[in-house]
């Protein structure tokens, strides 16, 4: 559901590398087949599939198709779905908001280049940085659900369920921005005379804003889809009513509510994609070179100081209307039994099946990233020769994209075992949804020209596609899911439920247990677990992106 | 006061658009933002709050809990309001955590609500609570069949088998107990690990369905859905009914005197005790109840539920 560090380091990947796999064509498939490389994954996986296979519940997969074009039009599940939708934006909103603030100070503080020019020193910044990976590898969920037990059921645990992660993640990028530019003209201000505050902010400032502005963007989507899987686990908004309507199979209300929600996604990412466009910035997969230091901010600037500071009024008007008090947050509720004799029962800690529940995380983690890379490119190719099949290709993704995970995964159940396959296939299915989209933005951004020249020549849409436009992208876009792997690790607590193997199914049996040592042992391990995969996957992404 | 926020509003904006969104946090938002309803202040009015394990259909929820709540209102004289939880676990953290004043839990989420929240009491419970049964269910086209024995529930071994919630005391907690004296563990079931449907009506729905072999459910929402048509003997049989054990009540804070008034508690014991058919509105909720009557209820009574609850892990 996050997004991390990878706007800095896609800049650096901008260029094709068309040329790369000329040298070494021996050990390496050519670089239009890499894109295409996870994809044959699916191979054993449709081996596996008939065996998982039980068909049960075939009836009640057909009653929830059907219902997609039936919803429920019955004004009390209108208003019921449009306020629990109003309290999901509103939550998603402010978590937002309050991250980007948060975000922001704390990426100066843990930027190499500010802690240099201002006091000489660089190892805070360094110190600054690794605290920040803590609250970082603790999914939103997980904050969620601690701050519920601490502060009760109130709106305002949302908000910082969402503000504490995204602020860590976008600190990380602001400093990673930050330290990634020239400081050529920084050293020219300090050089002349002028004081480090005033230095720094005319010197870095309007080549961050950028990326900043196009990073904090995707940010808000990210948020709405955190929001709403929250709501599914109970802190409230439309999640929870998609959560209640879908266990008790009301399908007809259930879809009321999904296609409100689809709008409301759609809406929101086709205006941020135009203020994008609009305000010169960077693509994420940024392949056109819009993005680095060089865009025209001045033009817009008006404007976008006019967005920001809509910002103010909307923030308290939705804080307002939503009951979020953050006084709430310092009227800690004790935990029974926490801190007393024996609250650690050590005999039962190490009693859980470690191995086992780690072993089943890194499979999960692995099935569903290879899946999400792998299916949004195959699926494009096949489409390809058909407009309306690429149409429905992109509806797809935007149905998996909108649905929680562990919703995907309770209707999966009804055709598949439980199991680590059908946990892989809902969080795959989900974040193929949002790599397909990045994807189709990045192909969007790309110049057609090799594909025009091709299609021309006679060669059908298909090799057009997979020769004229994957070989420009394909690092780029398995550096990016090599990043979304590290996402997906964070990701898997969400569908452990499901899953019936792993940390997050564990996780969820102790907190219905209250088994407090417990649950404290399972995030120490997944905040770990992160970290560690937080950095092969950085190293596996800058391989990729330093080419061949 | 319209002017007031103007200018500040003018200040904020001129300050740095990018704090804005801190300033909720802020003396700003204090000021211009009235304290949100569900705060805990000691209001003029209070508000007696109940919730409920979401063990049904939210459809069915809905249509109940209104009622209880006006008629407690009734009869007590202050304001009562129904809190929608979205799980078990949720109605027992709420309750710890002081968001809901009285609750109607299961066997096993009182145990541990009261285990969270010393001082809580059981107020009181239907007369079918007393010995409750937990009803196995069976899809019609599964091949299984009635059995008349618990040790031989080892037919569902190999079956694709759910429970209802986590932490439910029929859907659950007292069935697992069953099946592991007869033998069969949690992984014996196909898939390695049984379902969690959530709710007693969905069990019924996914093992009428097909999409799981079998289940189990609490038997009064077992009795009611042949009765009102949504489970068929068709589709899903009963096969073992279980032997009995204390399940639902009522349980409040051990605070309410003090925040509504001296013996208060003692006013609403009885309320709660005085429901009768005779009365067209505690017909209806005794009927949605699936009761006659409530009766009191001793939390000696679920010493067992305790002593079972942490046999299984599902108490600390």
């Amino acid at each position: 559901m996050t997004g991390g560090g990878e706007a800095p380091a896609l800049q650096g990947a901008a260029s094709g590398h068309n040329g790369g796999a000329g040298r070494r064509i021996l050990l390496r498939p050519a670089v239009p087949l890499l894109v295409l490389l996870p994809s044959l994954v699916l191979l054993p996986l449709l081996g596996i599939l008939p065996f998982l296979a039980h068909g049960g519940g075939l009836d009640l997969l057909c009653q929830f198709a059907l219902a997609a074009v039936t919803p429920s039009l019955d004004p009390l599940v209108l208003r019921s779905a449009l306020t629990g939708l109003a309290t999901t934006v509103g939550m998603a909103l402010l978590g937002w908001a309050a991250s980007l603030v948060l975000g922001l100070l704390l990426g100066l503080a843990s930027s190499r280049t500010l802690w240099r020019s201002c006091w000489g020193q660089l190892w805070p910044a360094g110190l600054i940085r690794r605290l920040l990976a803590i609250p970082r590898a603790i999914h939103e969920l997980l904050w969620g659900l601690l701050l519920l037990q601490l502060v009760g059921l109130q709106p305002v645990v949302a908000v910082v369920a969402i503000a504490i992660p995204f602020g860590a993640l976008v600190a990380r990028v602001v400093a990673d921005l930050l330290d990634g530019l020239d400081t050529g003209r920084l050293d020219a201000l300090r050089l002349a005379g002028a004081p480090a505050p005033a230095a720094l902010l005319t010197a870095l400032g309007p080549p961050l804003l950028p990326g900043l502005l196009s990073y904090g963007g995707y940010r808000l989507e990210c948020a709405l889809r955190s929001a709403t899987l929250l709501g599914v686990f109970g802190l409230g908004g439309l999640g929870t009513d998609l959560k209640l309507t879908l266990q008790s199979l009301e399908f007809h209300e259930l879809w009321t509510g999904l296609w409100l929600l689809l709008a409301v996604m759609l809406a929101l990412e086709t205006g941020l994609g135009r203020l994008r466009r609009r305000w010169l910035m960077p693509r994420r997969l940024g392949l056109s070179r819009a993005g680095g230091g060089r865009a025209g901010v001045g033009v817009r600037a008006r404007e976008m100081v006019l967005a920001m500071a809509a910002l103010l009024p909307l923030s308290i008007g939705v804080a307002w209307a939503l009951g979020v008090d953050p006084r709430a947050l310092l009227a800690w509720q004790p935990l029974q039994g926490v801190g007393g004799s024996g609250w650690i029962d050590g005999g039962q800690l190490l009693a859980l099946p470690w191995p086992a529940l780690i072993g089943g995380t890194l499979a999960l983690t692995l099935l569903a990233a290879v899946l999400a890379v792998g299916l949004p490119p195959l699926q494009l190719l096949v489409s390809a020769p058909w407009p309306p099949a690429r149409l429905l290709v992109r509806l797809s993704w935007a149905l998996a994209r909108l649905w929680p995970p562990p919703l995907t995964a309770l209707l999966l159940l009804l055709l598949l075992q439980p199991g680590v396959v059908t946990a892989a296939l809902a969080m795959g299915l989900h974040n193929a949804g949002i790599l397909g989209r990045l994807l189709a933005e990045a192909l969007a951004d790309g110049s057609p020209a090799n594909e025009q020249a091709l299609a021309s020549g006679g060669v059908g849409p298909r090799l057009a596609l997979l020769y004229g436009r994957y070989p420009a992208i394909a690092r780029p876009y398995l550096a990016y899911g090599a990043y979304r792997a590290d996402v997906l690790l964070r990701e898997t607590v969400v569908v452990g439920m499901v899953g019936a193997t792993g940390l997050g199914s564990q996780l969820l049996e102790s907190l219905s247990s209250f088994a407090w040592d417990q649950l404290l042992a399972l995030v120490a391990v997944y905040a770990l677990l992160t970290l560690l995969g937080e950095e092969l996957s950085d190293r596996v992404r800058r391989r990729l992106l330093q080419g061949a | 006061m319209a002017r007031r926020r103007a200018v500040l509003g003018l200040i904020g904006l001129l300050a740095s658009p990018l704090l804005a969104p801190m300033l909720p946090a802020g003396p700003l938002a204090r000021l211009l933002a009235p304290a949100p309803a569900g705060a805990q202040q000691p209001a003029s009015q209070p508000v007696l709050r109940i919730g409920a394990i979401p063990d049904q259909k939210p459809e069915k929820l809905n249509r109940l809990y209104p009622l209880v709540a006006s008629e407690l209102s009734r009869q007590l004289g202050v304001k009562v309001s129904y809190v929608p939880v979205v799980d078990y676990a949720a109605a027992v953290s709420a309750f710890r955590t002081g968001n809901l004043d009285l609750v109607w839990f299961g066997g096993l989420t009182g145990v541990q609500a009261r285990l969270q929240k010393p001082g809580a009491r059981v107020i009181a419970q239907r007369d079918i609570d007393v010995n409750f049964h937990s009803i196995f269910i069976a899809n019609a086209r599964s091949g299984i069949k009635p059995i008349s024995q618990q040790k031989e529930l080892v037919v569902l071994k190999g079956r694709r088998f759910t429970f209802g919630s986590e932490s439910s005391t029929s859907g659950r907690l007292m069935p697992q107990w069953f099946l592991s004296q007869a033998g069969v563990k949690l992984s014996d079931f196909k898939g390695g690990a049984p379902g969690f449907s959530g709710s007693h009506d969905t069990t019924i729905a996914l093992v009428s369905s097909g999409a799981y072999d079998a289940g189990v459910v609490n038997e009064q929402v077992w009795r009611t859905s042949l009765h009102d048509g949504r489970a068929s003997r068709e589709k899903v049989i009963p096969i073992w009914k279980s032997p009995g054990y204390p399940d639902y009540h009522w349980i409040a804070q051990g605070d309410l005197d003090a925040r509504f008034g001296k013996g208060f508690t003692s006013k609403l014991q009885p309320a709660i005790l005085a429901w009768r058919p005779s009365d067209p509105q505690q017909k209806q909720i005794l009927a949605l109840f699936g009761a006659q009557q409530f009766t009191e209820a001793d939390a000696a009574a679920y010493g067992r539920i305790e002593q079972v609850g942490r046999q299984i892990g599902k108490i600390r």
